[in-house]
């Protein structure tokens, strides 16, 4: 037992005092911090001032609404944030995206082109002109009947920058609209005050009484199951590597003369998954305090945000199965690391293993839908699937208590069980040095040591 | 320490069988306390394997081990030390943690382990050296680190599998004392090598196996012994003729300096040394010469 915490001890300090953890730990967050903010501020930056647009108004009723409605930037956004199930924590990035290019907003410079008596083609001919010459970058030519048949012609140098050609329809969409409604005589306010949706506030049913949740539940498996994905994907490497290192190096055989197996590769198991916990809890700690600070700085704004209500027992769920869907794979990792000679190779070996852990995902919808399904019951008690659909069981309709203590039990024995695998496979295969293992050789390996 | 009577350890018709070939076929050997054991034979004979058995890497398929008196178990590891020949060490890692890590694997922990840290590589003349990363080392000084991860536990049994292979002169010269040393502490050493040069001069008792089978076994000096061909090493000047005389010489042949003369049947070397100081030759050295470890080697190998 004094040997096994050896092996954890070293495997832990030697990898937590590199520079390269050190690092990677500082600028887990920053980059996090950078590729979140990064995207939307340079899609938002305007890049060579305002859109230079002409328009030729032959309706003679539209242009000072188009005008202002260039003005005013996109107010079918604002009136979808009246409803506050869609606020901005929940709505889908292309949304965000889009919504900031929007809001970040590209400005625009309208100028009437009156007729005076010229042919449309030679209004148009002289536009391009102006155009080919940058004077403007495109021109709209509203026909007489808009507000009838709705169509309106766009010219620009530019016809790929979507962003432009949306916010011409939409403004110009709102112009038309205004003017109708005002043709018609139709309050608008009263128009958008009828329109607006209705919010659907869900409650759950437990054994505990009524208590309220958002629509969270997947977003917060999902985002669980990434979590588990993310470090295996980093740290399962770091295992493969901490196995393989001592067959490299051919220390193995001074390990073996002084330990037995199990305890060895339990040990560097655990010693690297400190490593990787030790990570992820800077990184986490990192993101609550960034998160308080934005919670807090959104409050501020008036900005109503419906944190997601989780129970404790709930956190220490996630905890347990988070663990256990890190160990299985990481060990899985491991146990490749035993039959190969090089981290490529075991790389390769591991990859479509590791997309069990994205097959989980397959299981979301059905186990949402019933919960209590035997495919429920038998997705969350195989231990490759368990981390994701057990969650899933949990967050919608909690399983008794014995069936997720059995799905953990049958987790973690499993775990136990590969790096005894593992092991095994270790010890033989380091005696028979640079050559990579057949299936048939393993297991004679396994009967063998 | 050990008892004197008893043998440290005991190999009692070991075989390993990998597959379809076999390893170490049917060996039986005892190892006595407080002697330094030469196991010895040419590459790929079964050394490493039957090494690998006695400090629990593997486990033969038949036979018994026997260490300290007990049946071989983990727990008894902690009282051997290993110098594989396939060595390695934690290239990134510093010697001196490296070697506390080592002596923690061992049980040696704490305060001790640090001490006897310190103390082994002041021996070995590599304190300035302690906190440089292996990978930093020159070959042999990693090899004489590697060789203070076998003795930093203290253990009662030491086994050294091609202990000089990649040092210099002078490291050899250290690593030979410092194996006598160890001995005359009343440890056990059991040194496995193809250098026969090197086992003639450190080991009291030899076993050699070819071909996964024990060839030869015993006291170095007796095996010597038996193996005398009535033969003498000579130096010597004038007497022509002499060692022509075939009732009197079977056969001569010249190794370096030394004229090797050996003698016919039923001559024995008094005779030989009479007739020459008769013949008026000058004799610079006669010496009744024993074969070396290396024609014996060679002798049984080719058997």
């Amino acid at each position: 037992m004094k040997k096994f915490f050896a092996v954890i001890k070293r495997e832990y300090l030697q990898r937590v005092r590199t520079k390269f953890f050190i690092v990677a730990t500082v600028m887990g967050p920053v980059m996090l911090g950078l590729f979140t903010v990064l995207p939307v501020y340079i899609s938002n930056m305007q890049v060579g001032g305002a859109t230079r647009l002409a328009v030729v108004d032959q309706s003679g009723k539209i242009f000072d609404a188009f005008r202002n409605a260039l003005a005013n930037g996109n107010e079918d956004v604002e009136n979808d944030n009246e409803n506050p199930s869609t606020s901005a924590i929940n709505s889908n990035r292309e949304e965000q995206m889009k919504r900031s290019a929007q809001i970040g907003g590209q400005r625009f410079e309208a100028e009437l082109i009156g007729l005076d008596g010229r042919s449309l083609e030679d209004v148009k001919r002289e536009l391009n002109d102006r155009v080919r010459a940058n004077e403007l970058d495109g021109y709209v030519i509203i026909p007489p009947d808009i507000l009838g048949n709705g169509k309106a012609e766009f010219y620009g140098r530019n016809t790929g920058d979507i962003f432009t050609r949306e916010a011409v329809a939409d403004r110009l969409s709102r112009a038309v609209r205004e003017q109708r409604l005002a043709e018609n005589k139709i309050d608008q306010r009263l128009l958008r005050e009828a329109s607006r949706r209705v919010s659907l506030v869900s409650t759950k049913i437990s054994a505990q009484g009524e208590e309220k949740v958002g629509g969270s539940g997947f977003m917060f498996v999902f985002s669980f199951g990434l979590l588990i994905y993310m470090s295996v994907l980093l740290y399962g490497q770091i295992v493969l590597g901490a196995v393989i290192e001592e067959k490299e190096t051919r220390i193995a055989e001074i390990l073996f003369s002084s330990m037995r197996a199990f305890p060895l590769m339990m040990g560097k198991l655990v010693g690297v998954s400190l490593v990787a916990l030790t990570q992820l809890s800077i990184w986490g700690l990192a993101f609550l305090v960034l998160a308080g600070f934005g919670v807090g700085f959104a409050a501020a704004q008036g900005v109503p945000i419906n944190l997601p209500h989780l129970p404790p027992i709930v956190l220490v769920y996630f905890v347990l199965f988070f663990l256990l869907g890190y160990f299985i794979y990481a060990t899985i990792y491991a146990l490749i690391g035993s039959m190969v000679t090089t981290t490529q190779e075991g790389g390769q070996l591991a990859m479509p293993i590791v997309l069990m852990l994205v097959a989980g995902f397959y299981f979301v919808f059905p186990i949402i839908r019933s919960p209590n399904s035997s495919l429920a019951f038998w997705a969350s008690m195989f231990p490759f699937l368990a981390p994701i659909t057990m969650m899933v069981r949990i967050t919608t309709e909690t399983p008794p208590a014995w069936q997720i203590i059995l799905s953990l039990t049958i987790g973690f024995a499993t775990v136990v069980g590969l790096v005894w695998l593992a092991s095994r496979i270790y010890r033989v295969g380091m005696l028979m040095y640079g050559k990579k293992a057949t299936i048939p050789e393993v297991w004679r390996w396994v009967r063998q040591a | 320490m050990t008892n004197e009577s008893q043998p440290t350890l005991v190999l009692d018709h070991v075989t390993k069988r990998y597959g379809d070939f076999t390893a170490v076929d049917d060996l039986s050997l005892q190892v006595r306390s407080g002697r330094v054991f030469g196991l010895i034979g040419p590459n790929g004979a079964g050394k490493t394997t039957t090494i690998r058995m006695i400090v629990n890497i593997t486990v033969p398929d038949s036979g018994r081990i026997e260490l300290f008196g007990q049946p071989m178990q983990t727990s008894l590891q902690d009282r051997i030390g290993y110098l594989p020949e396939e060595r390695g060490l934690y290239r990134k890692m510093k010697v001196g943690e490296q070697l506390k890590f080592f002596a923690e694997l061992k049980d040696v922990r704490g305060k001790e382990a640090d001490a006897r840290v310190d103390r082994w590589l002041a021996k070995l003349q590599l304190s300035d050296w302690k906190n440089k990363r292996a990978k930093d080392l020159s070959k042999g000084m990693q090899q004489k680190v590697q060789f203070i991860t076998a003795v930093i536990h203290d253990p009662d049994l030491l086994i050294l599998d091609e202990p000089f292979s990649g040092l210099d002169p002078v490291n050899v010269e250290l690593m030979k004392d410092t194996i006598l040393e160890n001995k005359r502490e009343g440890k056990t050493i059991i040194l496995s090598t193809h250098q026969m040069e090197i086992a003639e001069k450190l080991c009291d008792d030899v076993c050699m196996i070819n071909r996964a089978k024990k060839v030869l076994d015993g006291r170095l000096r007796e095996i010597r012994r038996s193996f005398s061909r009535n033969a003498v090493a000579l130096q010597f000047s004038g007497g022509d003729g002499l060692l022509q005389d075939t009732t009197l010489v079977a056969n001569v042949r010249q190794n370096g300096d030394d004229t090797e003369v050996l003698l016919a049947p039923n001559v024995d070397a008094q005779m030989l040394l009479k007739r020459l100081v008769e013949s008026g030759a000058v004799v610079n050295k006669f010496e009744l010469a024993e074969p070396s470890l290396h024609d014996i080697f060679i002798e049984k190998v080719r058997e």
